[in-house]
């Protein structure tokens, strides 16, 4: 009987066993499972383990975006139960391999379902009307499930509206493998009551059940008294009986490695930049003047997890390949939403956005990425965003928002009506500090008064314009802020690319040696030998086609890295930056 | 000032702790090693004690042993709210004596579990289990019928009381004795209420609770 049991849906919990930040512990057929509910609802039902160091997630920390392990404080995200944080590693995005089991659930006769692998929904149970219902209290039994169903069979109640008398006549009207249906008739009163029995493990079950109509203060109470009565009499019966003979031994779940889609890297394709996701164009808004904002939410499944600071690639109708920032909250893991401002010069990417996407428009978009990361482990944290650079910046704060950790952020704009997404923003309450309207000189002025006062542990993210980036950096470096603690990403690479020299590039793990020709760059020459590697922007500012350098001295092009690292000399951006040397040997 | 005769990880100590900084009571420890010394058998703290058992406290010379006995005394001195003893409320004052016997009873169970699994004394683990268990299934029916009534507490009062504080160092340090609290999901929400209470601290083997969700 058990051995079919993984493929239905069975009850782990009732509804009201979810409150708002609270893990409930649930366990199924012997899988243990972590159940919560997040802030906008959702119902997450994981294995019961940190990938980590394998302690419970059940006695970890519910924020309502995210769980947190409380043994090294490990994040994972709502939905995807992929990993957005280690404290461990502050500067790094976690891996997406690091991605908790996730299992089914629904909700649905006051109860929380889930299964190993449910096939199709949650079955209907004639007589029971949603939102009409009565969830008994759980009644945890040491005895198998199919004991109990058998005993619940001549289980004898009273109907509601005669619950204090003695005379019903009851029924049974159904019965499966894991349920039972009874009708209790007192004259004229008749009440349905299905059980459903929760095969916990091959000796412990939880009899769940469910009354066809709801009542309410003090009938209410003596109803769930009267049977909670009951069904403890029964428990008590059950468990005699059962500690009388020889208990089954416990089932053994498997724990499955990492799943092959994770584990494996995506397929080449004949370019690196690859549009894996379908979405559609929930909703489109003006989030300010000549900003607007678009809801992706995905055609099926779930979309990848992401952090603050990620940002994907979207392909256009008319084939151009453009990147925006996620400016979702922690844990908002239903949909991503970007803000996309109308560029004057526009070559087609955010025209096209503003102009021709509508509601209800299927996009192609990449997986998250993030070469931007947050650093949680900052004494204070300052943001300052310039125009539509806001938009890591407010994933950003958001995220430092929800977990209570110091940060500013400092929003530079035109005017008022320029400062996107007023709702989040408004959320951020003091932290957030609007500087309008300021020329390039009081900008100047109003940088160097924020970025004054720099103390060890606080770490500052720019994003903006690059005249402004520049300029923060600069100031940022005279008033000693180490290289380490000044995070920035750009909009685009401005610098004038230099692309006329040739050189060799020797890929030590690859074992191929290629000749980079003026006019090309080594990614391009990369792809036409059929080696790949993931790029994004591919004009120097992103990050994702970065490559170590073994030998040999880099021609940096790119806007990516910083000073230090272009003097180190150990990285390099594959799609501007070139050769100074006569060969290149990189770690790919 | 009062002066708390301690160990760390007693959670009757730790009750006692719990309480003075809930109330904002200050207050300084004399370490008593407990295990492996087993101080609190030596003569010295037999003059205070001579039941040999912690915690005890010394309060300007007073001497008070017991530690449902100590909440008693603190909660009636120190609490100008009057709530975690309130001593005008006879059937709450019932309630509370009531409950604090229930945590002897959680003491003298699941307490001593743990003292079997984590400190190596010998004495009948499944009875001590199987007793622990017996108790947690009413305080988890308890507390059930308290959520649907809108009761977040053990007694029937508005706010949390000793009782509380009496019951919840053993129930949440259980799992050291091999007990599990899955099955009583209630007590497990009632934990999270108790962990959110202002002034709420830590000790070993019991984790904080995130914030609540603002209304």
């Amino acid at each position: 009987m058990l051995d079919t049991a993984k493929n239905r849906w069975h009850p782990i919990a009732a509804a009201h066993d979810l409150p708002f930040r609270h893990v409930f512990h649930a366990q199924l057929l012997g899988r243990e499972f972590a159940v919560w509910r997040a802030d906008d609802g959702y119902v997450n039902v994981w294995e019961n383990r940190c990938l980590h160091r394998g302690v419970r997630l059940s006695i970890g920390i519910n924020d309502g975006r995210e769980l947190k392990c409380q043994y090294h404080g490990w994040r994972y995200a709502n939905r995807t139960a992929g990993c957005t944080y280690i404290p461990a590693h502050p500067a790094d995005a976690p891996a997406r391999t690091i991605t908790n089991r996730t299992f089914p659930s629904a909700e649905r006769y006051g109860l929380v379902w889930s299964a190993e692998e449910p096939e199709g929904e949650v079955p209907d149970v004639s007589g029971l009307t949603e939102g009409q219902l009565l969830v008994l209290r759980g009644i945890p039994v040491n005895a198998p499930a199919d004991r109990l169903v058998e005993r619940l069979k001549s289980y004898r109640f009273q109907p509601n509206d005669r619950i204090d008398g003695e005379a019903a006549a009851v029924t049974l009207e159904a019965e499966g493998e894991f349920s039972v249906a009874l009708r209790a008739r007192d004259g004229s009163a008749k009440t349905l009551c299905v059980f459903f029995v929760q095969p916990v493990d091959s000796n412990r079950s939880v009899i769940r059940g469910v009354l066809d109509r709801d009542a309410e203060g003090a009938h209410r109470l003596s109803i769930l008294r009267h049977h909670n009565e009951r069904l403890s009499a029964l428990r008590d019966a059950a468990e005699r009986q059962a500690a009388k003979e020889p208990a089954p031994p416990p089932i053994d779940p498997t724990f499955e490695r990492v799943s092959i889609e994770l584990s494996e890297m995506p397929e080449l394709a004949a370019h690196g930049r690859k549009a894996s996701l379908r979405v559609q164009v929930a909703r489109k808004w003006k989030a300010a003047e000549g900003i607007a904002a678009f809801e992706l939410k995905p055609l099926k499944g779930l979309l990848p997890t992401f952090q603050p600071g990620a940002h994907i690639d979207v392909h256009l109708p008319n084939g151009l390949i453009r990147q925006y920032s996620i400016i979702n909250g922690p844990g908002e893991s239903e949909s991503y939403i970007i803000g996309v401002k109308l560029e004057p010069e526009s070559k087609g990417g955010s025209s096209v956005l503003h102009e021709t996407v509508r509601e209800g428009d299927i996009l192609a978009i990449s997986e998250p990425r993030n070469n931007f990361p947050l650093r949680r482990d900052s004494i204070k944290t300052l943001f300052i965003a310039g125009g539509i650079g806001i938009t890591p910046l407010l994933a950003m704060a958001q995220a430092l928002h929800h977990s209570g950790l110091p940060h500013e952020l400092h929003y530079f704009a035109q005017g008022k009506e320029q400062l996107a997404f007023q709702d989040r923003l408004e959320l951020l309450r003091d932290a957030l500090t609007p500087h309008l309207g300021l020329s390039p000189a009081e900008t100047g002025a109003r940088l160097r008064e924020l970025l004054t006062g720099y103390r060890q542990g606080m770490q500052v993210y720019l994003c903006g314009p690059g005249p402004m980036l520049e300029a923060a950096r600069q100031i940022a470096s005279v008033l000693g802020w180490p290289e380490t603690a000044v995070h920035f990403e750009y909009f685009k690479n401005t610098n004038k690319i230099d692309d006329s020299s040739s050189f060799e590039v020797a890929l030590a793990r690859s074992c191929v040696t290629l000749q980079v020709p003026a006019g090309k760059t080594i990614l391009e020459v990369m792809r036409e030998n059929g080696l790949d590697m993931p790029s994004s922007c591919e004009q120097g500012a992103c990050g994702t086609c970065m490559a170590t350098v073994i030998e040999g001295e880099p021609d940096h092009q790119d806007v990516y890295l910083n000073e230090a690292e272009k003097r180190s000399g150990t990285k390099i951006m594959t799609c501007v930056s070139r050769a100074k040397s006569a060969r290149l040997v990189l770690d790919l | 000032m009062i002066t708390l005769y301690d160990y760390e990880l007693s959670g009757n100590c730790y009750k006692l702790r719990l309480l003075m900084s809930m109330l904002g009571i200050e207050y300084k420890t004399v370490p008593v090693d407990f295990y492996p010394g087993r101080e609190h058998k030596s003569p010295w703290f037999l003059r205070i004690n001579p039941l040999g058992q912690l915690p005890v406290i010394d309060d300007d010379g007073l001497i008070l042993r017991d530690a449902q006995a100590i909440l008693v005394y603190l909660a009636s001195k120190y609490d100008p709210g009057n709530t975690w003893y309130p001593r005008d409320n006879p059937s709450l004052l019932g309630e509370i004596s009531q409950w604090l016997a229930f945590a002897d009873g959680i003491t003298s169970t699941a307490s001593a579990a743990r003292l079997h699994d984590s400190l190596f004394y010998e004495l009948d683990i499944d009875a001590a289990r199987a007793g622990a268990h017996r108790l947690f299934r009413i305080l988890d029916e308890h507390l059930w019928f308290g959520e649907q009534e809108g009761r977040d507490w053990i007694c029937s009062a508005p706010n949390p009381t000793i009782a509380d504080i009496a019951c919840f160092p053993y129930v949440m340090l259980s799992e050291e004795g091999g007990i599990s609290r899955q099955d009583y999901p209630a007590i497990r929400r009632w934990c999270d209420r108790v962990k959110r209470v202002k002034g709420f601290i830590v000790m070993s083997g019991i984790f904080p609770a995130g914030p609540a969700r603002a209304a």
